[in-house]
C-alpha cells in the first residue's frame, strides 16, 4: 500500500517535472523535485524506505529521460540510503532539517553528476557550471522542498494512521 | 517480506551493481524495451494534456503582460512582410530561371522538398543538463530512429529512440551528439555539437586552419553526414577562434532555431542513413 502510494506520487511528479516545470523555470533552471521526495521519504521513514523510493524514482527517470539507463537509479538509491541515516534524532515536525538535507544532498548529487557527465568530457571550468546551473538549482530546489515536505508529511501521517489500525500495534 | 528486509543491504548493493551494468549495456541501444514502451504509451497522453493546458495559460499570460510590445512588433512585422513578399517575388523569378537552366544542364535539383510530419513537443528532460525532449508521434506514424527533426528556422536534432506513440529527440545543442556541417559560403567542413560552456549555443569544431570562415557565415548540414539530409540550416557563426591544442579552428554558432520557445517540430520521414558496411 505504502509503495503503491509512493510510486503514484513519483509518476505524478515526473509528469509535472517534464511538462509544467518548463513554465516555472527561473534563469533556465528547473528545480529537482524528485530528489526532494526521496529525501523527505528517507527522513521520515529511514534508510530502507529512502533507498526504495530512490530506486523507483531513478528507474522512472532513467526509462523516460536519459541517454543511458542506470545513472539516476544509482545516485538516487545512495541519496535515499544516506539521507535515511538522519532518520533518528530529529523532530519530523520542523521544516529546517529537511530543508538543510535537501540543500546538502542536492549539491552533492549535482556535483557527482558534473564530475561523471561533464568533467570527464573535458569541461574543466567548474566555477562556471557551479554559478550557472548547480547553485541556482540547489537554491530553487531547497525553496520548493518546503512545500513538498509539508504535502508528503501530511500523506505520511495519513498512511501511518492507517497502518497503526491495520497492524494493531498499539 | 522478512527475507527481503533481512538482506536489504545485499539487495541494494546488487541493484547498484546492476545499474552500472545497465548503463554500460544501454549506451548504444536502438529500441526502447517493452516496459519502457508500455510506460511511455500510458504516460504520453497525460503529458500532452498538461503541456497543452499550461502552454495555453502561458500564452494568454504573455499576451496580457506584453501587449504594448506585441503592438510594436506587429508594426515592424508588417513592414518586414512587405519587404519579404517583394523578395519572394524576385526569388520566384530566379527559381524559374534556375529551373530552366538546370533542365538545360540536365541535372536534378538536389535539395528538394523532403516529406515532413508535424509533431508537438509534449515533455522536456526534467534535469538541467541534457537537452532531450519527447514528441507525440511514434512508430505508428512511421517515425524511425535517426530521422532528422527540423523546425521553421532550421535543424533541431534527430530522433534518438521511438516508442509506439512517442519519440525521444536529442537536440543539436546537446553536447553528446554532433552533426557534420559546412559553411555555405566557403564550403569549409566541420563538426557541430552543443557547447556546454555557453548554454543554448553550438560550437563547430575541427575546422581547417586555412579555412576562411568568418563571423556571420551560414552553417548548413553537409553532404558527408551519415544521418542528416544535406542543406538544412544549422545556424550562424558568431565568433571564430584558434584551438591551440589541435591545430584547428573552432567557431561559436548561434542556432537558427529558438530552442527556448520551441513547440512544434517537423520530422523528415525519409531516411538518409547511409550504410557503409558491405552486405
Amino acid at each position: 500500500m505504502r509503495y503503491i502510494i509512493i510510486t503514484i506520487t513519483l509518476i505524478f511528479n515526473l509528469i509535472l517535472q517534464s511538462t509544467l516545470f518548463e513554465y516555472i523555470s527561473i534563469i533556465d533552471v528547473k528545480p529537482n523535485s524528485a530528489i526532494v521526495i526521496i529525501i523527505s521519504m528517507a527522513f521520515m521513514r529511514g534508510k530502507t524506505e529512502g533507498a526504495v523510493t530512490g530506486l523507483i524514482a531513478g528507474l522512472l527517470q532513467d526509462c523516460f529521460f536519459a541517454p543511458y539507463i542506470g545513472f539516476y537509479t544509482f545516485c538516487y538509491i545512495l541519496v535515499g540510503y544516506f539521507c535515511g541515516m538522519f532518520f533518528r534524532g530529529f523532530y519530523k515536525e520542523t521544516i529546517i532539517t529537511p530543508l538543510l538535507l535537501t540543500a546538502a544532498f542536492d549539491l552533492i548529487f549535482e556535483f557527482v553528476y558534473y564530475v561523471f557527465n561533464i568533467l570527464l568530457k573535458g569541461y574543466v571550468d567548474f566555477g562556471f557550471f557551479l554559478k550557472s546551473v548547480i547553485l541556482p538549482e540547489v537554491v530553487y530546489t531547497t525553496l520548493i522542498s518546503a512545500i513538498i515536505y509539508k504535502i508528503l508529511y501530511y500523506i505520511n501521517s495519513l498512511l501511518e494512521e492507517r497502518e497503526k489500525f491495520s497492524q494493531k500495534l498499539f | 517480506m522478512d527475507f527481503l528486509y533481512k538482506y536489504r543491504k545485499v539487495i541494494f548493493v546488487v541493484i547498484l551493481l546492476l545499474c552500472v551494468a545497465a548503463g554500460i549495456y544501454s549506451v548504444n541501444r536502438t529500441n526502447p524495451t517493452f516496459a519502457e514502451n508500455t510506460f511511455g504509451f500510458v504516460i504520453t497522453p497525460v503529458q500532452g494534456f498538461i503541456t497543452n493546458v499550461s502552454s495555453w495559460f502561458g500564452s494568454k499570460f504573455n499576451v496580457i503582460t506584453h501587449i504594448s510590445e506585441i503592438e510594436e512588433e506587429n508594426k515592424t512585422l508588417k513592414v518586414q512582410l512587405a519587404a519579404k513578399e517583394e523578395e519572394i517575388h524576385r526569388l520566384n523569378l530566379i527559381s524559374d530561371e534556375n529551373e530552366k537552366l538546370t533542365k538545360l544542364l540536365s541535372t536534378s535539383t538536389k535539395y528538394s522538398d523532403y516529406p515532413k510530419l508535424t509533431a508537438n513537443i509534449i515533455a522536456k528532460d526534467p534535469g538541467n543538463w541534457y537537452n532531450l525532449f519527447t514528441i507525440d508521434k511514434g512508430t505508428n506514424d512511421g517515425i524511425e530512429k535517426n530521422m532528422a527533426v527540423i523546425s521553421s528556422g532550421g535543424l533541431v536534432g534527430r530522433v534518438m529512440e521511438c516508442g509506439f506513440n512517442y519519440s525521444k529527440v536529442i537536440s543539436i545543442i546537446d553536447d553528446t551528439d554532433s552533426v557534420s556541417a559546412k559553411s555555405i559560403r566557403t564550403d569549409d567542413i566541420g563538426f557541430v555539437k552543443g557547447d556546454l560552456s555557453k548554454r543554448g549555443t553550438c560550437r563547430m569544431e575541427y575546422i581547417d586552419n586555412d579555412a576562411e570562415i568568418i563571423e556571420g557565415d551560414e552553417i548548413i548540414t553537409s553532404h558527408l553526414s551519415e544521418i542528416y539530409p544535406p542543406g538544412i540550416t544549422i545556424g550562424y557563426v558568431t565568433d571564430v577562434e584558434d584551438d591551440k591544442s589541435s591545430l584547428s579552428k573552432y567557431a561559436s554558432i548561434e542556432t537558427a532555431v529558438d530552442f527556448k520557445h520551441l513547440e512544434t517540430v517537423f520530422v523528415i520521414t525519409e531516411k538518409f542513413e547511409k550504410n557503409y558496411t558491405e552486405e
